[in-house]
């Protein structure tokens, strides 16, 4: 009985609190999610896996914005939120029909369209690897989160 | 809204994380595509910004696109632009002649489908005269097909019915820059975009329809947070976003806050005397010269509180907008349909620029009265070469008999042959056919059956069964096939060369990537075909292809103030795009017009450092245009106001991007956007349905409810072609410039029964 044993252990340890504390995130999680549906009520998000819903499979941001919360709001304070290069510009469409493949890291011939002379950079001055998600990881920095409200840089006076 | 979102998110963070972690997140693998054989350098298809695009080829195929990093654009690409490859493999592309036999469309060889072409238009002729004939163009034309095909009709058949739909979207634009500065297309460019301290943004929604400007916007005000962005628009439109001053109003009344910010800018003492006292005559509206006491007199009834009763906008805020405006050191205008698609379009494009003489925000970087364009080629093919029932190649008018007479010698015609009377422009032509007054016409590379306003009626002309309608079109779902007697099939965008000249003055190359498919020609190869078929004397149309025409064009555009003589093919093979005027090989065109020093048009020895060349006195106009209402504003039986555009994804008529699998799921079809109050009061939810009803048809929409459009206005993108938005819009024309009143008619709106 190592399950038990581990239990036991914990709960000689922290006492109730092992049972109140994932309790209370699941009751926090239910909250949370009942705040959410709340809070957007003209988003539809009926569908769980992408195919199940094609007519709305496109709105890929309707959705998201409830199922990835923080990446879709991460667009939506990014520069490509705010000039609306939408969802599937990079990442393609779940149906895969069109010239943009389905992908949750688009391939470097993507970020290329638009941003073929930093590639080109990278690759010529600091030989680099061409492959931006490696360090610009989307939606989780100031490249694509927050853009136009950067802090402001400190200057130095020489 | 997107206030209480955002700070409801980050408070919320940790659940988000929580979320996140609950649902599937699988790492599909990108797949890499290959390197394209070769990149050919082009111009976007899609608007009028313009940007450069490079096309990767490989296998004589295109396989992708990129942004040209040397154009203006720097090789940025919007959505549209970004996904242009499947365009060009739709499977809806026409490849060859197509002739309506028994009612349908039947393919048919080149000889015997231009041969009927030609034998339609000269049997009209014969019987009816060249009055009985027209040419409808596009702002999506080659420069070289527009100049030729106006050309092959007014010198070689005598004919002016030569318009464009160019007349639908800027030509009120063109007449604002005239009246004012005696010579069409703005003084400024894009670069001015990143010197401006202030943009006064009215009547455009940029973000959606000109993105890649949009952009360039937003990171001026990234460089310099200081930079100040009126938007005025009575939608909160994406635009808006990086906005500081947002202003709504009632829509139509747009004409009072512009005298109003004058009165302000006078009242306040922000004008600049020195700059109006020198290069500004007054004038009042019938054209009779004023002086600024008078000017003074007229505004008289635009005071801010005067005005706010009109327009529904705080007199505070006027007062405001008018300060930042006259006192930012460099202050850019831009506007687009909300101006120019209105029965007072031309008088509204007069009031931008009189605000910009009366401060002198113009002539230096970053000050500039800048006039958007909705189509790649509205300006260099359609306006500069004459494309319009009224002109001649490079601002010539067809009235003005010095000007025929300069176009006849370059044409090599005999003296006074070119008819003298100016042709009908586009609602007028379609009347004419409605009435049966014109028996043949050629249609290039644009779909009037879905653009043009109340289009049942003109739907209902292209019917007749005694018209003769040949279309040049690209895809077969276009809705004017269906109105069309022989459908000639052309090569697309990177299928041939030729080029685009774009909202600022650029001209630049599309060069050709690929074999067009099946047996599609050129536009030019077609338009020479048919002319010398139909009679038209060879010599008028020596042209092997279209760099002979480029060539003749810029012979022709040399003594004008167009003069772009230094812009050769081959320099537009080498560059990305060139502005002109630019007289000669070794000039690298202008940025400024109309300043000693920057346009080599203005001599270096000329005495003051401004010269408006384009007007006899040299000096610019500040018009007294009193405000008038829209022609058919709300009343208690039509109570909203029905308002029309774009949409980010679908571009015109969507025969384009309808093609393209992304943009057809994301935004497969057309709604009607309402505000929550009036929801509210109609009992609407978003999905639910919505009947529209205006005095001439009316339809049902899909709602969406929420704040964009103000209380008593509803929006409705035109792109969709099930539902012609078209059929409720109004055909009233601006009395000057002739193009109508797309942005505003009155509209009936009820909840219907869900299907």
């Amino acid at each position: 009985m190592i399950q038990f044993d581990w239990f036991s252990r914990l709960r000689n340890r922290w006492g109730k609190w092992v049972i109140i504390a994932p309790a209370a995130v699941v009751v926090l999680a239910v909250i949370f999610i009942v705040c959410f549906n709340l809070a957007f009520p003209r988003t539809r998000c009926e569908a769980v896996k992408h195919l199940e819903a094609p007519e709305i499979a496109g709105d890929c941001y309707g959705c998201h914005v409830k199922a990835t919360p923080k990446a879709a709001q991460d667009w939506y304070e990014s520069k490509h939120g705010v000039q609306l290069v939408k969802c599937f510009v990079c990442h393609g469409q779940p149906d895969g029909k069109g010239e943009v493949v389905f992908a949750l890291n688009p391939d470097v011939g993507i970020c290329r369209k638009c941003h073929d002379s930093s590639v080109t950079n990278m690759v010529n001055n600091y030989g680099l690897e061409p492959n931006c998600v490696s360090c610009h990881p989307f939606h989780q920095n100031s490249i694509h989160h927050r853009a136009y409200v950067k802090p402001v840089a400190k200057k130095t006076i020489d | 809204m997107e206030i209480t979102r955002r700070e409801f998110l980050k408070m919320s963070a940790a659940g988000a994380a929580l979320m996140a972690i609950g649902c599937p997140v699988a790492a599909w693998a990108a797949k890499g595509e290959g390197e394209p054989d070769r990149w050919v350098k082009g111009v976007c298809r899609y608007c009028g910004t313009g940007c450069g695009v490079m096309v990767g080829v490989k296998g004589g195929k295109v396989v992708t696109v990129k942004g040209d990093p040397k154009n203006h654009n720097a090789g940025f690409l919007c959505l549209k632009g970004a996904l242009m490859t499947s365009v060009i493999y739709a499977k809806e592309r026409i490849t060859q002649p197509l002739i309506r036999k028994n009612g349908k469309l039947t393919p048919a060889s080149w000889d015997e489908a231009l041969n009927l072409v030609a034998s339609k238009f000269k049997e009209a002729i014969a019987q009816h005269g060249p009055k009985s004939v027209a040419y409808y163009g596009s702002g999506q034309a080659l420069t070289e097909e527009t100049y030729l095909a106006s050309k092959i009709f007014k010198a070689g058949l005598k004919c002016n019915n030569v318009d464009g739909n160019p007349r639908l979207c800027m030509a009120s634009a063109v007449g604002g820059y005239v009246t004012t500065f005696g010579k069409d297309e703005p003084m400024g460019s894009y670069d001015d975009i990143d010197n401006a301290s202030c943009f006064f943004i009215i009547g455009s929604n940029t973000s959606e329809c000109h993105p890649i400007l949009f952009r360039r916007i937003a990171a001026r005000k990234e460089a310099n947070p200081a930079t100040k962005i009126i938007v005025v628009d009575p939608r909160v439109t994406n635009t808006t976003r990086i906005a500081d001053i947002h202003i709504s109003f009632i829509p139509g009344t747009d004409l009072a806050l512009l005298n109003s910010m004058a009165y302000v800018i006078i009242k306040e003492e922000m004008d600049n005397p020195r700059f109006h006292g020198a290069y500004c005559a007054f004038m009042d509206k019938e054209g009779k010269p004023q002086t600024f006491e008078d000017y003074k007199k007229f505004l008289e009834d635009y005071a801010p509180e005067k005005a706010e009763k009109i327009t529904g906008i705080p007199a505070k805020t006027i007062k405001e907008v008018a300060k930042i405006f006259a006192q930012s050191s460099a202050t850019m205008s831009m506007w687009c349909m909300g101006i120019n698609q209105r029965i007072q379009g031309v008088w509204a494009n007069n009031l931008i620029h009189n605000l910009h003489l009366l401060t002198g925000q113009i002539g230096r970087p970053g000050a500039t009265t800048f006039s958007l364009t909705g189509q790649p080629n509205a300006c260099g093919g359609v306006r500069d070469a004459g494309g319009l029932s009224h002109m001649l190649p490079a601002g010539r008018l067809i009235a003005n008999k010095e000007h025929r007479n300069q176009m006849e010698k370059l044409w090599g015609l005999p003296e006074d042959s070119l008819n003298p009377e100016p042709g009908l422009p586009t609602i007028a032509l379609f009347e004419a056919l409605k009435e049966g007054k014109i028996k043949a016409m050629l249609i290039l590379c644009t779909n009037p059956a879905q653009s043009l306003p109340d289009v049942n009626r003109y739907r209902e002309a292209m019917a007749r069964k005694d018209k003769f309608i040949c279309l040049i079109e690209v895809f077969q779902d276009a809705e004017t096939v269906q109105f069309a007697d022989v459908v000639l099939a052309p090569a697309f965008w990177c299928e041939r060369d030729g080029v685009y000249g774009c909202s600022e003055r650029r001209y630049a190359l599309i060069e050709k990537a690929i074999e067009p498919p099946g047996q599609c020609r050129p536009s030019v190869n077609i338009l020479v075909d048919l002319a010398k078929r139909m009679g038209v004397d060879p010599k008028l149309v020596p042209y092997n292809n279209a760099a002979d025409i480029w060539d003749e064009w810029r012979a022709v555009a040399k003594p004008t103030v167009y003069n772009f003589w230094g812009i050769t093919r081959e320099r537009l093979r080498k560059e990305s795009g060139l502005k002109w005027p630019c007289p000669s090989e070794d000039h690298p065109g202008t940025n400024i017009r109309y300043v000693r020093g920057e346009d080599p048009l203005v001599p270096p020895d000329h005495p003051t450092k401004y010269f408006f060349y384009g007007r006899p006195d040299g000096k610019a106009v500040i018009w007294f245009r009193p405000y008038v209402g829209c022609a058919e504003g709300p009343d208690s039986e039509y109570s909203f106001v029905l308002t029309t555009g774009r949409v980010l994804d679908q571009w015109h008529t969507s025969t384009m991007t309808g093609k393209v699998p992304e943009i057809q799921r994301s935004y497969p079809k057309a709604f009607v956007e309402i505000n929550d109050k009036d929801a509210k009061k109609l009992g609407i939810q978003t999905g639910d349905h919505v009947q529209l009803e205006t005095r001439r048809d009316k339809m049902v929409f899909e709602a969406r409810v929420g704040e964009v459009c103000r209380p008593g206005l509803v929006f409705v993108p035109w792109f969709d072609p099930k539902l012609l938005i078209n059929k409720l819009t109004i055909n009233a024309v601006d009395p000057i410039s002739k193009q109508p009143e797309f942005k505003i008619c009155a509209v009936k709106v009820s909840k219907a029964a869900k299907a």
